[in-house]
């Protein structure tokens, strides 16, 4: 067990060989969050999003095919338990590999929908992670190199990862997670859907919020 | 803690009140009285409420109930003296619940709210060069850590002035008329809020409260140390009052600006904590 004034108590460590992954108060409340999140997933059912015909008083409401829902649906929830590999993972590797793993699931839940600017938007967002897997695992491995070890658990504390492998593991995660592109290409929030689209949003923030604890801890 | 938390409720929406009336006041009108907040949320507890036919019911419902346990966490946090990181983390999980209540009730007003509630999360970036400035000036970000610190060395404000500015801009975001509050924008009507009434909108006018009463005490606690209570809440007024001014005298920005301004403190945070912390 390590105990740094970051994050608060640690809770539990699961051994798996020379991995650990742990709970600390701080990734079990993030970890917490993104059950919930898997929960409503599954027994919500989609909103009927509500469009407005400019220039008149008529407006109409969309109804999501079955097909898609049911791709939408699997897709989060995939996505939600590639989040919760991520929160407890002692093992900068396999955070790097759940990340990745977010950021295709994300593109799935956006490209199910057939509209044609929300396509574009799940096209170029797809790019956007592809290239931040560069980034992403050029961290991990600056800090393997540096240290000799990729293992959250023995790096903690000992200050020994160099700011440049911080630095890109944030990049990286910032390009695998959709939210902070939602900025540019808020055609993504066409798609219908909202506990689906909303688990892209949660899976984003939660793998921002557990960099920065990994940042700060290794 | 359940004492706490109702006390935190009311004094949020008693500050809510004291916000109104002081902009109110600065722009030559009367305004209404200051509980007239805490009147509001024990008027929509007793309206009728249903959910529209158009709404994800599931996650209407379920994002109001996650608004009040994001915040209560919070206030838990601060009155343990547990993690500033936690703190901030649910502080930011708020952004999920903004999103999600727009996106739930299927209105393009709350939709259109949803969107830019993602886009204004450039707030957040402050706030994480707020963290990083603490926790190179005091080598922790326990809360308990981080009052003991400044018992001993004074308080935080003269130390990490800029942080606290990062922070205050921050709080300010979340303010109600704030110039950067552009998912409540009249525009569009209530933003992301606009189909939640009733006993809906009494408990997010509750878990707002309790927000708004986080945010003012964990300023106090994290940049002028622990002080008796009665002084702190004379404090919390103070501050709430140098809001109320510039959410007075500033128009409501458009939401590029409100992105555009706030990466640029984020950016002038990250110049003084490489300058404070990691060149030398």
């Amino acid at each position: 067990m390590f105990d740094l004034p970051i994050e608060g108590a640690e809770l539990l460590a699961v051994e798996f060989g020379d991995i650990v992954d742990y709970f600390s108060v701080y990734t079990a409340v993030l970890f917490a969050f993104a059950l919930l999140f898997i929960g409503l997933v599954i027994i919500s059912r989609p909103e009927k999003p509500v469009d407005i015909v400019f220039g008149g008083d008529a407006y109409y409401t969309k109804e999501i095919p079955p097909e898609q829902l049911r791709f939408q649906r699997f897709m989060a929830i995939a996505c939600g338990l590639a989040t919760l590999g991520a929160m407890v993972s002692g093992d900068l590797f396999n955070f790097t590999l759940f990340s990745s793993m977010i950021g295709i699931t994300n593109i799935g839940i956006v490209a199910a929908v057939k509209n044609r600017h929300v396509l574009e938007a799940a096209y170029q967002y797809g790019i956007v992670a592809m290239v931040a897997t560069v980034p992403l695992f050029g961290g991990a491995a600056i800090a393997l190199a540096a240290t000799g070890t990729l293992s959250i658990w023995e790096l903690a504390g000992a200050g020994a990862v160099p700011l440049l492998a911080k630095m890109l593991l944030v990049v990286g995660v910032m390009g695998e997670g959709m939210a902070p592109f939602y900025i540019g290409k808020a055609e993504i929030t066409r798609a219908p859907g909202a506990p689906y689209v909303l688990m892209i949003h949660v899976s984003s923030l939660l793998l921002f919020l557990r960099v920065v604890e990994i940042a700060l801890t290794v | 803690m359940i004492e706490y938390l109702i006390f935190a409720v009311f004094a949020g929406l008693l500050l809510h009140g004291i916000h109104r009336k002081a902009i109110a006041r600065i722009q030559g009108r009367p305004g209404p009285p200051v509980w007239q907040e805490i009147l509001h949320a024990l008027k929509f507890s007793f309206k009728e409420t249903w959910i529209p036919a158009t709404a994800s019911e599931t996650l209407f419902v379920a994002v109001v109930l996650i608004a009040i346990g994001v915040w209560s966490t919070a206030l838990f946090v601060l009155l343990t003296d547990g993690s500033l990181l936690l703190l901030f983390a649910v502080y930011m999980l708020h952004k999920i619940v903004e999103h999600g209540l727009g996106l739930s009730s299927g209105s393009p007003y709350g939709k259109f709210g949803a969107i830019r509630s993602v886009m204004s999360a450039a707030s957040e970036i402050p706030l994480f060069a707020t963290i990083a400035a603490v926790y190179l000036v005091t080598g922790s970000l326990m809360i308990s850590d981080i009052q003991a610190w400044q018992v001993a060395h004074g308080p935080l404000l003269f130390t990490a002035l800029p942080a606290a500015i990062a922070l205050y801009i921050v709080v300010l975001a979340k303010m109600h008329y704030s110039p950067f509050a552009v998912i409540e924008s009249k525009e569009i009507v209530s933003g992301n809020v606009t189909e939640h009434f009733g006993v809906w909108r009494a408990a997010l006018d509750a878990a707002f409260g309790l927000k708004t009463f986080v945010l003012l005490y964990a300023f106090i606690l994290i940049f002028l140390g622990p002080m008796p209570l009665l002084l702190a809440a004379a404090v919390m007024v103070l501050l709430l009052l140098s809001l109320s001014f510039i959410c007075a005298l500033t128009p409501m920005l458009s939401p590029f600006d409100t992105v555009t301004i706030q990466i640029g403190v984020a950016g002038l945070i990250v110049v003084y904590v490489l300058l404070a912390g990691v060149i030398p």
